[in-house]
């Protein structure tokens, strides 16, 4: 369910756009932002004041992996690249390395609902591969070492 | 023209011509997923790559359009190769489940990988799995995503063809699924196109899960018994069972679409209430008779009567050879011109409709009336729900060129989408609407229009009154006009409407008169909701005219004229020919009347309807899978249709029956085959002399003239009484209720299929939006429709757009047929809706 913010900043942006439905995106970010997740009734919602059907909703939330739909993430959202250039720069291990860190499997929430791991296909920084996203923030160069301070200063973050 | 060569082989074709087109027409062929000639091109598959020379990488040969000079490969060592790899890649999750698909047998990807593809993969990885089991997207659509090969052609077929667009691809890569919204069910036209062009075993239909394998079919190609657009298809049967209707690519006027009714409403035919034998009455009883018993009968008793007390209607579903040999059985055995062919449209409007759209003039094509048209103006048919594949044509060609289109009716429609320009009337105020177009053309026209003859008939016109009545605004009336004065040629799509309100037809002959005066050039096509209602006006089952529109000596009753006589005691005996007119015809009460006033009622029907119920003879006919005939579409084409399996027990077919009746009556009359009736046919009606069954399958439209007119000034009702019982006030009964075909429902089939009844279980009214908001409704709430004469239970819809004040209850639902409410064959009713609880 959208609230009456989301709303209304949703109708807001839609002003900045010549048609209604160019105004998916940035209502699908609206939607998730706070939340950490797109639900169906979001969809729909969406879908009704853009006018168009749900399934192009849909179709553009399923498209682009920030958006996370019909699933709940962590406070902080985990993605780490696996695509050519990390892989052959050993992103595997460093996938290896949080699931052992946090207790979780890829697509795993930890139990106190901090931490999601998710992979990622390439974020388009691989000039300093393996890298990985957080929430807004990318992570670079990453050594397991690398890893366990980012871990640990978020974990003593609330 | 552009000149090239593929695999050496030299051509010349049109620019820009495809590469893979071009090929195809030098009888080369180019395996192709994602390509479907008529579908938007994503070239996205890349199974179809060739080399070109002097091109560093390999071509998608369904994008690229060709070049003069132009050296192309298409099985060159790299393609081939190429090829093999975007086979592996497609298998390399796909779930290679031949044994348990249905596709397997006809599947694409099936003889691709045995034509082209490699006989190993070398993928390891574990493949990726949608679901476990296939999960159900509608009624009759099932899903299975693990044999995707991601061409999205169903949801461009579903998206730019059906106008629909309620599938999308979710996700990408390996893991983009085609599918609706989070794989729910759907809510749309369930035309099943997405089934149709789905090359693998993905989209499947329901009714014909597991039932067999397409080898294992025997087929046979037929006309689509719903309306008449007139979709070709092949309708195919497993042990006695039809299970599938097909259609196909470069096939019929509708090539692989057809709509909910055309894909899916055969399984009446295996009905289990199908009439196997005749049934005559005795002690008041139906009882089983034998065929000689029932016809002797018939012909004795029918012939008992004066030839002005009998009468005969025939359903406009019947073949042209059935309908030909009906009026001839009625005209020269029983001397009469008391025939028709509906029970639903005056005698009078069904001449005035033939004038004013020209259909005794010849056939149109609806890709020809199309063609280099300035502007389209779709009035009085609601064509999205009546005609749908009519509808999806449409669409299809203004992905191809574009042109103006206006749309005037009083329900929304799923085309508005396409027109530039919709307004919505009052329901029956076509007349109003029209004419004041035609006013402000003729004022904007000055001079030029001042010389013509309906110059007066403008003068007292006020467009501010035509306006009001109509309640479409001057402004959208002064665009349309304009519009249409400024266009050199217009194709007009005139419907149904002006069958149930005919003063529309005035309205729409001073405008097309008007236009052709001013020097335009005028096309319409008739858009009708049988699928032979053509063919039997072409063949004259009409009181008024014989075949080829010839008009007879002593016209003869209309359904109406004939139903009261019968009320009056003046007629005594009807043969009805597939027609259930208890409920068809717009007042129940009359019609109940006076069939139970008549001395001899005979009836053939593939089912007891309430009108065979009341007969004292019944007789089994053959449907359309069990008989051989033509039929005539809405355009005028002629095609053919050949029996796929016998009828059951006893069942004959309508032609096997009037022969026989012939014959009893005139010992040199030749039984024959349709065939052989077609050839009548051809010697009796000109513009059918030169129609070619090529292949018992003609794509030839009726180019000749028949030159026949029919008689004008014919406006007037058959009867026209004042009726006394005015028991409610405007206040009282808000509602303009109006019907016509909904898109599951249309005539007696639809309704005996169990697969349509459950794309839409429950009677419904239909309201705009402002309406439902102003009575408190939403859709799914519960109401009773009260109106003067009758009071019924319906599920309400809401329809964004459509005008206000109107409520619209589609026709033949068996529970709440809307034809009570109805009186004196007048197609609309004032009525009131009160919410009850579900
Ligand atoms: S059945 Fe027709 S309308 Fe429904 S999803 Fe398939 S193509 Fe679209
Ligand atoms: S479901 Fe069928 S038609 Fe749709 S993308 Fe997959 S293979 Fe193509
Ligand atoms: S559009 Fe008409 S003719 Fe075509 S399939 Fe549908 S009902 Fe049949
Ligand atoms: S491959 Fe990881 S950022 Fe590009
Ligand atoms: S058929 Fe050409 S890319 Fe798919």
């Amino acid at each position: 369910m959208l609230t009456e913010e989301a709303k209304k900043a949703i109708k807001e942006v839609m002003k900045r756009y010549k048609t209604k439905r160019a105004a998916v995106m940035p209502a699908l970010t609206i939607a998730q932002d706070d939340v950490r997740e797109v639900t169906a009734e979001d969809m729909l919602e969406i879908a009704e004041m853009l006018e168009i059907q749900p399934v192009i909703v849909n179709e553009v939330a399923k498209f682009y992996t920030m958006y996370n739909v019909q699933r709940k993430v962590g406070k902080y959202h985990i993605e780490v690249c696996h695509n050519i250039s990390c892989n052959l720069l050993q992103a595997e291990r460093i996938i290896a390395h949080i699931e052992n860190r946090l207790n979780i499997k890829v697509g795993g929430t930890t139990t106190d609902g901090k931490f999601t791991l998710s992979t990622a296909e390439c974020l388009g920084s691989c000039g300093t591969a393996p890298m990985m996203q957080i929430n807004d923030t990318y992570y670079e160069d990453l050594t397991e070492t690398k890893v366990n301070d980012i871990l640990a200063t978020l974990k003593s973050r609330d | 023209m552009a000149k090239l060569t593929i695999n050496g082989k030299f051509i010349e074709v049109k620019d820009g011509t495809l590469i893979l087109e071009a090929a195809k027409q030098a009888g080369i062929e180019i395996p192709t997923f994602c390509y479907q000639a008529d579908l938007s091109r994503i070239g996205a598959c890349r199974i179809c790559l060739v080399e070109i020379a002097g091109q560093r990488k390999l071509m998608t040969s369904c994008t690229t359009p060709v070049m003069e000079g132009m050296e192309v490969n298409s099985e060159s060592a790299a393609v081939q190769e190429s090829r093999k790899g975007v086979i592996e890649f497609f298998l390399s999750n796909h779930s290679l489940d031949c044994p348990v698909c249905d596709k397997a047998g006809e599947c694409e990807l099936q003889d691709m990988v045995y034509k082209h593809g490699p006989r190993k993969g070398s993928f390891k990885e574990k493949k990726i799995r949608f679901h476990e089991k296939d999960y159900p997207l509608s009624p009759v659509i099932i899903k299975n995503s693990n044999r995707c090969v991601k061409c999205t052609r169903c949801i461009r077929v579903c998206r730019d063809t059906v106008g629909v667009g309620v599938l999308g691809s979710m996700g990408r890569g390996a893991h983009q699924e085609e599918t609706s919204f989070l794989r729910t069910y759907l809510d749309c036209d369930h035309c099943g196109n997405c089934i149709e062009v789905c090359p693998v075993g993905c989209f499947m239909r329901r009714p014909y899960r597991y039932k067999s394998r397409p080898w294992d079919l025997k087929s046979a190609d037929t006309i689509c018994p719903y309306c008449a657009t007139g979709c070709t298809s092949k309708i195919q049967e497993r042990d006695g069972e039809v299970v599938r209707s097909i259609s196909k690519m470069g096939k019929g006027v509708n090539n692989e679409l057809l709509c909910a009714r055309g894909r899916f409403g055969f399984d009446f035919i295996s009905n289990e209430d199908r009439l196997t034998t005749p049934l005559m009455r005795k002690d008041g009883e139906l009882v089983p008779v034998s065929w000689d018993e029932a016809l002797e009968s018939l012909a004795v008793n029918l012939g008992a009567f004066a030839p002005e007390r009998i009468g005969g209607i025939a359903s406009a579903r019947l073949t042209n050879e059935d309908l030909f040999l009906f009026q001839d059985l009625m005209r020269s055995a029983f001397k009469t011109n008391n025939i028709d062919s509906s029970a639903r449209w005056n005698r009078d409007s069904v001449s005035a409709f033939i004038k004013a759209t020209g259909i005794n003039e010849g056939g149109v094509s609806l890709r020809g009336a199309l063609e280099g048209v300035d502007a389209i103006f779709i009035v009085g048919t609601q064509i999205s729900e009546e005609n749908p594949v009519t509808d999806y044509l449409l669409r299809r060609s203004f992905d191809s060129r574009w042109v103006f289109t206006m749309i005037a009716s009083a329900r929304a429609m799923k085309l508005d989408s396409c027109a530039q320009l919709t307004m919505r009337h009052d329901p029956a105020t076509e007349n109003a609407l029209l004419t004041a177009i035609a006013k402000v053309i003729f004022d904007d026209a000055g001079e030029k229009a001042a010389g013509l003859d309906c110059a007066e008939l403008f003068k007292d016109l006020s467009l501010k009154d035509l306006s009001d009545e109509s309640g479409v605004d001057q402004s959208d009336i002064g665009a349309a006009a304009r519009k249409l004065f400024g266009s050199e040629s217009a194709t007009f799509f005139a419907g149904t409407e002006f069958l149930r309100f005919p003063d529309g037809l005035r309205g729409f002959s001073l405008l097309k008169e008007l236009l052709t005066a001013l020097g335009k050039k005028i096309t319409v096509v008739p858009v009708l909701d049988r699928c032979n209602q053509r063919g039997a006006w072409d063949m004259g089952v009409h009181p008024a005219f014989g075949p080829g529109y010839e008009p007879v000596e002593n016209p003869g009753l209309g359904n109406a004229g004939m139903l009261e006589a019968a009320d009056a005691r003046q007629l005594d005996a009807l043969y009805i020919a597939g027609v259930d007119i208890l409920n068809n015809y717009p007042d129940f009460e009359t019609a109940e009347k006076a069939l139970s006033k008549l001395q001899y009622l005979v009836v053939n029907e593939l089912f007891l309807t309430g009108t065979a119920a009341m007969a004292d003879l019944v007789l089994p006919v053959a449907s359309f899978a069990e008989k051989a005939g033509t039929m005539t579409n809405q355009e005028g084409r002629v095609q053919s249709m050949s029996p796929l399996m016998k009828p059951p027990g006893e069942a004959r077919t309508a032609h096997d029956i009037f022969s026989a009746l012939l014959k009893a009556h005139d010992f040199e009359f030749n039984v024959a085959k349709p065939k052989g009736t077609f050839e009548k046919i051809q010697a009796n009606v000109k513009s059918y002399a030169d129609v070619e069954l090529l292949n018992e399958r003609s794509d030839k439209s009726l180019t000749g003239e028949s030159g026949n007119t029919v008689s004008s000034s014919i406006l007037e009702k058959e009867a026209d009484e004042e009726d006394q019982t005015p028991a409610y006030t405007a206040e009282d009964l808000p509602l303009t209720l109006i019907t016509g075909n909904h898109l599951f429902y249309s005539g007696m089939l639809s309704s005996r299929s169990a697969t349509l009844g459950s794309l839409l279980k429950e009677a419904i009214v239909e309201i705009n939006d402002t309406d439902a908001k102003k009575y408190d409704l939403k859709s799914g709430d519960h109401v009773t429709v009260t109106g003067r004469y009758h009071e019924g239970r319906y599920a309400v819809r809401v329809k964004n757009g459509s005008r206000k004040g109107v409520a619209f209850i589609p026709e033949n639902f068996k529970t709440g047929p809307v034809n009570r409410f109805f009186r004196k064959g007048e197609w609309s009713q004032k009525v009131r809706l009160k919410k009850v609880d579900a």
